[in-house]
């Protein structure tokens, strides 16, 4: 379970984030809505700890995370796997060699595991054929199921998406919402998903938590949000797409 | 209206203090860390084999061409200067003190900040824009120890037979070019070059790679580390990177003779 407790960020004199309570269960598909620009990314990486907030405290699993040391979140991050925006795959490794990277360099797993999981993995992601390709000959729907299956690949028992949609076609879209559904009910994954796109939230999340101007304005069942009055809320169910 | 332009210019420049006092403790956290994580070479050889290729290997050309034209300057210049006073025989000399103290490690550090340096800045400034480098965080891998700590160890260790290649083809540029030019026997030039040379010349000389591979390595990867603003952002920190370090070199090349010649 990751919770945030009265969370304020920010950057020089800009407030990003003001007062932000969150929890995420495990076990749950939780979406973190809102426009461009407005800190959902940040959230992210806070649960992470790769940056740290100004006030607030951010809880992983019952361990206070906000203060402590880069090498003491290491295994606190072993945790939870991380699907970036633009997938951050490394450009110089094949994608045999990405999927296996984490296994061979945090786990130290005999090769023999780490091959056999690499195998499965790129199965389950459809990419068979792919194994020896760079991330750069891959289309963006792959790149993609490439860093799911990295995120994966070690077991987290939490995994956080980065706009997992977010420049996809609807076909390859489609897919990795079908990717990330089908994940949570076979391993039992808890996962978070920070979107704007508001069909993408109605496919797949449990719960939703809407962000606007730093603050929550809604965190409930997804399906509450048609019963939401503020006008934000309203008009992005209107809209379905947020570019303010 | 004169007092609010100096209020505004005071509160600039205290801001630009902080600023500037906060990235040099974040970059002495961030060289300490480099060193502390040299116990890990053994984990990331294969980093630090590509990184010694890269740095050593691949520089030969550059250092080369550099020691050879800078040898053979001097060896003309230094002829005709010496000619005039009859004393050509000490060509050999005052070539040899000059390029192996100065002129070879000094020309041999700007070449590789040049290359060694803005290789590290744009492929790790690309690393950060990407997300590559906090994803290595986010998995929870030491990108320090990773990426900056092999390159490190690599310009530390190549940085020396670098340096010996510099002097030597410097050298023999000189020595070619004072039998050649200047119709100087090579023996002539050869026993000015001997005997005279103690180890003092060979400590100065030596003493500056290290300390350019540190500057040139840490700086470099510092600058990439912090890009920010897409591929624009990139080519700054890279740019950064390049003309700091070689400054620093510049600086450290007269305190390291300085150092070891008033201590020798």
């Amino acid at each position: 379970m990751i919770e945030l407790r009265n969370v304020t960020l920010k950057y020089g004199e800009k407030v990003i984030l003001k007062n932000v309570s969150l929890s995420i269960r495990d076990n749950t598909i939780k979406a973190i809505l809102g426009p461009s620009g407005v800190g959902k990314s940040t959230i992210l990486k806070l649960m992470l700890g790769l940056i740290k907030p100004n006030s607030g405290h951010i809880i992983v699993d019952g361990t206070d995370i906000t203060n402590l040391k880069e090498t003491e979140l290491y295994p606190i991050r072993r945790k939870m796997g991380m699907v970036f925006q633009g997938n951050a795959l490394f450009d110089s490794m094949s994608i045999s060699e990405n999927l296996g990277f984490f296994l061979r360099e945090n786990l130290k797993l005999p090769e023999e595991e780490v091959q056999q999981r690499v195998a499965e993995q790129i199965k389950f992601s459809g990419l068979e054929g792919y194994e020896d390709q760079l991330p750069e000959n891959l289309s963006g729907g792959m790149r993609k199921r490439v860093a799911i299956g990295r995120a994966l690949i070690f077991k987290p028992h939490m995994i956080l998406f980065d706009e997992p949609t977010a420049g996809l076609d609807p076909v390859s879209s489609k897919r990795i919402l079908h990717l990330i559904s089908t994940l949570q009910q076979s391993s039992n994954l808890g996962a978070v998903i920070v979107t704007h796109i508001i069909d993408d939230v109605f496919s797949i999340a449990d719960h939703a938590a809407v962000l606007y101007q730093g603050e929550i304005i809604f965190d409930d069942e997804t399906e509450k949000l048609h019963r939401s009055e503020h006008p934000f809320i309203r008009s992005i169910l209107s809209d379905k797409i947020l570019e303010l | 209206m004169p007092l609010t332009v100096i209020r505004s210019l005071e509160k600039d420049l205290s801001l630009k203090a902080k600023e500037f006092l906060l990235t040099m403790q974040e970059f002495f956290l961030f060289s300490l860390r480099a060193f502390f994580t040299l116990p890990k070479l053994r984990r990331y050889w294969r980093d630090f084999l590509d990184q010694a290729t890269i740095c050593g290997t691949d520089s030969i050309p550059i250092v080369l061409v550099s020691a050879i034209s800078i040898g053979s300057l001097l060896a003309i210049e230094v002829g005709n200067l010496l000619e005039d006073f009859g004393a050509k025989t000490m060509l050999g000399r005052s070539t040899s003190i000059s390029v192996i103290r100065e002129l070879g490690p000094l020309l041999m550090g700007l070449m590789l900040s040049a290359r060694f340096g803005s290789r590290n800045g744009a492929e790790l400034g690309a690393m950060q824009i990407s997300e590559q480098i906090d994803a290595l965080r986010a998995f929870g891998t030491d990108p320090v120890a990773k990426l900056v700590m092999p390159r490190l160890a690599a310009a530390l260790i190549m940085f020396i037979p670098l340096t010996a290649l510099s002097d030597f083809a410097g050298l023999q540029s000189a020595a070619y070019l004072a039998e050649h030019y200047h119709h100087l026997d090579p023996g002539i030039f050869w026993n000015a070059v001997y005997p005279r040379l103690g180890p003092k010349d060979f400590v100065v000389g030596f003493a500056k790679a290290p300390v350019f591979a540190i500057i040139i390595t840490l700086v470099s990867s510092y600058n990439g580390f912090i890009a920010k603003g897409g591929t624009a952002g990139v080519g700054r920190a890279t740019i950064k990177g390049i003309v700091v370090s070689s400054g620093l070199v510049l600086i450290a090349n007269f305190y390291v003779s300085k150092i070891v010649l008033e201590n020798m």
